[in-house]
């Protein structure tokens, strides 16, 4: 923590792909935890269609950024985020709290007063999707865990029902293990499995944007190569945000990578770019495997 | 999982020593001793309530005619009033405590819940009888005025609820009985159910509410069946807590012996049956009725409680 000052006040190099090909967008976001400031006015762009890739040493934000972007934040009480998020146009922050904030923070310019539309935080969720670091498959078959939320927001036939379950677990590459015993547990899939199943159930909604948090960490390398296909495959249809820890595998998969550094986004560019040629100092050296 | 690589002998082989072999010993025979008493007392029991049993047969449990005068005794009477009470208790307790335990986990802030939950574990502590007398003083007098008689005066003659209402207008009735037996097994089961809702991991519920679920949603679709067989088990020990009370049962549930004919009708359970004419079995028949009473509680809270376990058990994934 000792170097928090001098890191704020370092150059940062974004290279941002052009607004209208965003997805979703968070503008100069702060995060806390509590009183501790865990992201500092950190941009992040998300082009439509492509995988961006967040990287950066162990709690430098990445995850914290990840959990703003659906407001999955809301569940824990002290936690709260300052700044814009945009969703289509669409500020996911613009509740009463949470723009009152940003004006105690900017002033009241017209910039606090742009968007203000109420905020629907279980239908954001369902737009914005999420896979997590460990598989979390719900205690039911692994076709009600692919229909549950499809279920939430919309009555489907049944032959409607089996169409979407079937394509979601296609697209996660899962369908040809599991299609014969659909009606079973998914808790008796393998760790690999039941992530891919996790995917399958987020991407069953349809959502905008799909957030992956670490999905492939607690996977054996075989795991890992067919998440990954999975994921390339799945850039035609969705946007995707992943937080890695594995650089390789940010650079493979991704179209953008940001690094990111205590709380702060020092580099955004086109993957090749920033892994062929950091232009930060600190970027550098961690691509290099010099420190992280 | 047995170690790969056999014991250093040198260091660590004292299985053969004295003090292991009497350790060894000692926790032998605390468990043996265990299983000896329970055995002692179901034989015992059986011992005990064998004439009553050689004497009416199967009568015994089908026959409501309980009179110690003409030296009759059939138990059905009891056995209803207890199984009766004991099911209302558990349909009133139920959706209570589950209530109490969701909210505790999932909307109360953190700085409340923590001395509301050790509020909850105190509850379950008062002794029963305590519950008794109030619900002898308080709920019966309460019950009887303000809501057993205008049921009563309600109730066209002739109808259902003429029948399911009858009864002595006093408040002591297999209905107050019951009322007092949620009351005291609520906390309880609360107290259960929060430790059980605490166990779904975090991530499981974050993944839930990223599908876009409202609270309630998450609560009945992922929280609830991820500790389904958890659940179970706890309404057996709830059951089982209800189905063996006896002194705030005693005091409030008349104590009639016959077999209850409606919820607002007095009666008995087994339990308050031994507790009241135990002192004052004169008779051999009496007595053997009375232990042979015991071994029917026995075997219920016993069936009970075995399906408890086996469930609870199964909650391992």
């Amino acid at each position: 923590m000792t170097d928090l000052p001098s890191h704020l006040s370092e150059e940062v190099h974004l290279a941002f792909p052009p607004r209208d090909a965003l997805a979703i967008e968070a503008r100069k976001l702060d995060f806390f935890y509590g009183k501790t400031q865990a992201l500092y006015g950190v941009d992040l762009p998300v082009e439509r269609n492509k995988i961006t890739a967040l990287i950066g040493p162990s709690g430098c934000g990445k995850s914290t950024l990840l959990r703003a972007l659906n407001r999955i934040y809301d569940l824990y009480p002290k936690q709260h985020a300052v700044g814009r998020i945009l969703l289509d146009g669409h500020d996911v922050l613009a509740d009463r709290r949470s723009l009152q904030r940003l004006r105690d923070r900017d002033g009241g310019g017209d910039d606090t007063a742009m968007i203000r539309s109420p905020v629907d935080v279980a239908g954001l969720r369902a737009r914005v999707g999420m896979v997590f670091q460990k598989p979390t498959p719900f205690p039911m078959s692994i076709y009600d865990n692919v229909a549950f939320g499809v279920r939430l927001y919309q009555r489907k036939s049944r032959a409607e029902m089996d169409q979407i379950v079937e394509k979601s677990l296609r697209r996660a590459a899962l369908w040809d293990e599991v299609k014969d015993k659909l009606h079973s547990s998914g808790l008796g899939l393998s760790g690999g499995q039941q992530q891919r199943l996790c995917v399958a159930r987020g991407i069953a909604v349809e959502p905008d944007v799909l957030l992956l948090d670490e999905p492939a960490s607690a996977l054996d390398p075989v795991s890992t190569a067919k998440l990954e296909e999975t994921l390339i495959e799945l850039r035609q249809d969705f946007t995707i945000v992943i937080v890695t820890h594995n650089l390789q595998q940010a650079a493979r998969i991704s179209n953008y990578t940001g690094f990111m550094y205590l709380g702060r986004m020092m580099e955004f560019q086109p993957t090749e770019e920033l892994f062929a040629n950091p232009r930060g100092q600190r970027t550098r050296d961690y691509v290099t495997g010099r420190f992280g | 999982m047995a170690s790969a690589a056999p014991p250093d002998t040198a260091r660590f082989g004292t299985s053969g020593s004295a003090g292991e072999t009497l350790f060894h010993a000692a926790c032998f025979g605390a468990a043996t001793l265990l299983l000896v008493t329970l055995g002692g007392v179901v034989v015992s029991l059986a011992i005990g309530g064998w004439p009553a049993i050689e004497h009416f047969g199967f009568g015994f449990l089908t026959s409501s005619e309980w009179n110690p005068v003409t030296e009759v005794y059939g138990a059905a009477g009891p056995v209803v009033g207890t199984l009766a009470t004991a099911l209302l208790a558990l349909v009133m307790a139920l959706p209570l405590a589950i209530g109490v335990a969701v909210f505790l986990v999932e909307f109360c802030p953190r700085p409340v819940a923590q001395p509301v939950a050790i509020a909850v574990e105190l509850l379950a502590g008062i002794p029963s009888i305590v519950y008794g007398m109030w619900g002898l003083f308080v709920l019966a007098p309460w019950f009887a005025e303000h809501v057993q008689l205008p049921l009563m005066m309600e109730a066209e003659p002739g109808s259902w609820q003429e029948k399911l209402f009858s009864g002595i207008p006093n408040g002591a009735n297999i209905f107050t009985a019951s009322v007092i037996l949620a009351i005291m097994i609520l906390p309880y089961m609360a107290a259960v159910f929060r430790e059980l809702f605490m166990t779904v991991p975090a991530q499981l519920r974050e993944a839930a509410y990223g599908l876009g679920c409202t609270p309630f949603e998450v609560i009945r679709a992922v929280v609830i069946p991820y500790v389904r067989r958890g659940m179970v088990g706890v309404i057996m020990l709830g059951l089982g807590r209800a189905l063996g009370e006896t002194m705030a049962v005693t005091f409030i549930i008349g104590n009639a012996h016959g077999f209850p004919d409606s919820v607002f009708a007095s009666g008995s359970t087994i339990a308050s049956t031994i507790a009241n004419e135990f002192a004052e079995a004169t008779s051999d028949m009496h007595s053997a009725a009375l232990v042979a009473l015991g071994l029917v509680l026995f075997l219920i809270t016993f069936g009970v409680l075995a399906i408890a376990r086996a469930l609870l058990g199964s909650q391992r994934h």
